[in-house]
């Protein structure tokens, strides 16, 4: 699964930090979801969602393999 | 008679259970109390007489330390995390049974040898295995925590 948050993240000018606190995760979480080392559970991808006020499909793309 | 509630509590009280964590603070009292113990445990080499009693209480000791740093939550206690762990706890198994199972054949045979006259057979002993599995779960859990 490929994603876009760190697009997103720059348009809502959140550093990694910023946003890790925002949906109470770690630092080190936000790294892995944008470089696709760690797809995240359904309640944080809803919590993100709900943070950048858009559909989960906007950031979250399945890719032939999945 | 409605049973759903009853079921409910149970699965509520198993989750407790297993998702039970000691606060992150506990893991330097862990990490300091081992390294005491393991300390301890190497000076007795220096020391003439019947230790064994003490020796094994140290080892115990030493088990129980590590098992306290493996409960206690990180940091930011997230989905990753948790993840890290699933995947730790079974490597650790996976590695302890591998462990169990090869070991003693192989000490038996690198004394069949090298020195024949004193190669036999034994299994490994409990401490032997629950120690090699603590440290294969926190080498992984950390080296994956790095590398995530």
């Amino acid at each position: 699964m490929k994603n876009t948050l760190k697009v997103e993240r720059a348009i809502n000018n959140f550093t990694q930090d910023e946003l890790a606190k925002k949906i109470g995760v770690s630092r080190q979480t936000i790294n892995s979801i944008e470089t696709n080392r760690y797809v995240p559970s359904t309640v944080l991808a809803l919590k993100l969602s709900k943070l950048f006020n858009k559909p989960v499909n906007d950031f979250f793309n399945l890719e032939e393999k999945d | 008679m409605n049973m759903k509630p009853k079921i409910e509590c149970k699965q509520k009280r198993g989750e407790k259970f297993l998702n039970f964590k000691l606060p992150n603070y506990f893991k330097k009292i862990g990490w300091f109390g081992f390294a005491i113990v393991f300390l301890t445990l190497f000076s007795t080499k220096f020391f003439e007489g019947d230790l064994e009693i003490l020796k094994s209480i140290l080892k115990k000791t030493s088990l129980v330390f590590l098992l306290v740093v493996v409960f206690s939550k990180e940091k930011v206690e997230d989905e990753m995390i948790e993840r890290l762990r699933a995947q730790s706890y079974s490597f650790a198994f996976l590695g302890g049974v591998l462990y169990t199972l090869i070991q003693p054949i192989f000490n038996y045979i690198t004394f069949l040898i090298f020195k024949p006259e004193k190669a036999v057979f034994e299994d490994l002993g409990d401490f032997q295995i629950l120690w090699f599995m603590l440290t294969v779960y926190l080498m992984f859990f950390y080296y994956a925590k790095k590398n995530n």
